[in-house]
């Protein structure tokens, strides 16, 4: 079958065979390259341990001069928040309750006191974020367990404290410093004196946390019989951070997302550059298919009078394909291998930076997968079009 | 799955440009006509009468003709892409008059192409049948530089190296003295009587010389 071999493959052109395996090589590399990079980034954000937290968010209604002064409300409604629930990026919603009586909360450090107004607010258990044994309150309790905003913590140590000339706190001294609190309903008839604990830092949550039963209890004791007021703010549990739906609903509804929006942007980022990423890739692959469909059908269509007195010898149609088909493999799985290659070095090259951040990599195989399907898929495709055309050179 | 190819029969068969002429009396075409496995025909005609048509047709080649065509009572129309290649390789020679020898190969290679698809036929025997119409000579020269004479036996060798039920050779010696005739003659019947294959060879004027032949005019 040699001479069937070299009888075909004469007008075999190197060039273009070439070209072929050079673009195939890049357009593999890159999508499988981008593929990889996307799996083995995605736990940044995907991951409940990471540094980029957003499967929550927390929103409010805008402040605007309407709702201040048209009697507008900036609370949601029952229905709103049904309204919230019912879109499919939603996992759970839980509004905010915040304090209906007033908390005036008071430091007593080495004589020299310092006291401020405060406010509290609660949300369900389920969203807190820094949780354990702290984190429970009973009735008949003497301290209040709070979470607040790690803003708060960077504000007064590098705002206030250096200013007014007081000492700078850390997470841990902050939590060992007894707070006392006053609480007194809104016509002062009745008062309470607790003890505060900050029992972690938040960066999510934009404010003092306590927990929930802490808050019903107190309203019930202190307030004014307001707390069954709507909320304000909600905080939601959503499946997709980056997901577009979300921003053209809170932009639809005039709503405001607070807290840390740098993770979602930067997952969808993610996912917008690796859909590019991944389209060029495709482009090149395909561009790259069309020339070596096309450098076969030429090379056959100059051979066609050889095809065709070969087979007028009766030579068995796949021996007559035999060589084209070799061609195609060769050509696919040398691409395919340098662009896996490719992808492996580009990988060691990253991956450490990647895990140095936080990141639990993905698989190391899902790169490779792609470039092996599309190229099973180039061979499949240029395999039935090099049959096609030893028939139609039968008659 | 055809094994053994006894019989060819033309039923009412003629090639459609001839359709709408009116076209001399001939014992092929338009009428019935079966071509039997042993047997020896030689079609002769004037240039232009459809000659290489009927082989064409016979070899599966080509369908441009009205009536029809059957091996051993079977219509051939459902015959496959694969089938007509086991024909080819098994049940059916074929020389076409314009030879189709692959001109960068040589004498040799271009013979060893064909045996390869069945082994049919041992090389010793190549050699000598390369011997006896006086190329052995010239076996290891690419086949374009030969003279036309000489590719047509080199051509003749080649469709001999592979079992068949019938030979059909197109003009096989048209390019031959009266001395390579003969030898080509001698093989080819030795070959065709040796399996029991019948041969179809036609001519313009330069019959090649068998004997016992059934003449037929196109």
């Amino acid at each position: 079958m040699k001479l069937i071999s070299k009888l075909l493959r004469k007008n075999t052109s190197t060039a273009r065979i070439a070209g072929f395996v050079l673009s195939n090589f890049i357009g593999l590399a890159i999508i499988a390259g981008g593929l990889q990079f996307y799996v083995d980034a995605r736990s940044l954000w995907a991951s409940d341990d990471s540094f980029i937290k957003t499967d929550y968010l927390v929103v409010n209604k805008k402040v605007t001069a309407s709702n201040l002064w048209d009697g507008g409300s900036s609370e949601f409604s029952a229905n709103e928040i049904e309204d919230i629930k019912r879109q499919p990026w939603v996992r759970g919603v839980g509004g905010f309750s915040s304090t209906d009586y007033r908390v005036w909360a008071s430091v007593d450090q080495g004589g020299r006191g310092m006291s401020t107004m405060l406010f509290f607010e609660s949300i369900p258990d389920a969203f807190v974020d820094v949780k354990g044994a702290d984190w429970q309150f009973r009735e008949g309790d003497e301290i209040v367990p709070i979470i607040i905003s790690k803003d708060y913590l960077t504000l007064y140590n590098f705002g206030f404290a250096s200013s007014a000339g007081l000492p700078q706190m850390s997470e841990n001294i902050m939590s060992g410093i007894p707070l006392t609190l006053s609480l007194s309903s809104e016509d002062g008839s009745r008062t309470k004196r607790m003890q505060g604990r900050v029992v972690g830092f938040s960066n999510r949550l934009n404010t003092i946390l306590v927990p929930e039963n802490f808050m019903q209890w107190s309203n019930s004791v202190l307030g004014a019989g307001k707390s069954e007021e709507n909320p304000s703010r909600l905080i939601i549990d959503v499946s997709s951070p980056g997901d577009v739906a979300i921003k053209d609903y809170i932009d639809e509804h005039d709503l405001e997302v607070a807290g840390d929006k740098s993770g979602s942007s930067a997952s969808y980022l993610l996912k917008v550059v690796t859909g590019i990423v991944l389209g060029v890739g495709m482009v090149i692959t395909v561009l790259s298919f069309f020339i070596l469909l096309l450098s076969m059908s030429l090379l056959m269509e100059k051979n066609r009078d050889k095809l065709h007195s070969l087979l007028m010898l009766g030579c068995p149609l796949k021996e007559v394909a035999a060589p084209y088909v070799r061609i195609v493999v060769a050509a696919s799985v040398c691409a395919c291998v340098l662009a896996v290659a490719c992808v492996v070095v580009m990988r060691s090259c990253y991956v450490d930076a990647l895990v140095g951040l936080g990141a639990e990599t993905g698989g190391w195989w899902q790169g490779m997968l792609a470039a092996i399907v599309i190229t099973v898929l180039i061979i499949i495709f240029n395999v039935i079009s090099v049959s096609r055309k030893v028939k139609s050179s039968w008659r | 799955m055809i094994d053994k190819v006894e019989t060819i029969e033309l039923d009412g068969m003629l090639p459609r440009v001839f359709v709408s002429e009116s076209i001399p009396p001939s014992d092929v075409w338009k009428t019935s006509l079966v071509f039997k496995r042993g047997c020896r025909y030689l079609v002769e005609a004037a240039s232009g009468g459809g000659k290489s048509s009927l082989c064409s047709y016979i070899y599966g080649a080509r369908i441009d003709y009205e009536g029809t065509l059957k091996f051993n009572g079977s219509d051939v129309s459902g015959i496959g892409i694969n089938g007509w290649q086991r024909l080819r390789r098994n049940n059916l020679a074929y020389l076409p008059q314009e030879l189709s020898l692959f001109p960068e190969l040589t004498a040799l290679q271009n013979i060893q192409l064909k045996n390869s698809l069945t082994n049919h036929v041992p090389e010793t025997m190549i050699e000598e049948w390369l011997h006896e119409l006086g190329i052995d000579s010239r076996r290891d020269y690419p086949v374009g530089r030969m003279s036309i004479g000489q590719q047509q036996r080199v051509g003749i060798i080649r469709a001999v190296c592979q079992p068949f039920d019938f030979i059909l050779l197109d003009e096989p010696v048209s390019h031959l003295d009266e001395d390579n005739n003969r030898k080509a003659a001698k093989i080819i019947q030795e070959v065709a009587d040796s399996q029991g294959a019948g041969i179809i060879s036609t001519s313009v004027g330069n019959p090649l010389f068998l004997s016992d032949t059934i003449n037929l005019r196109l």
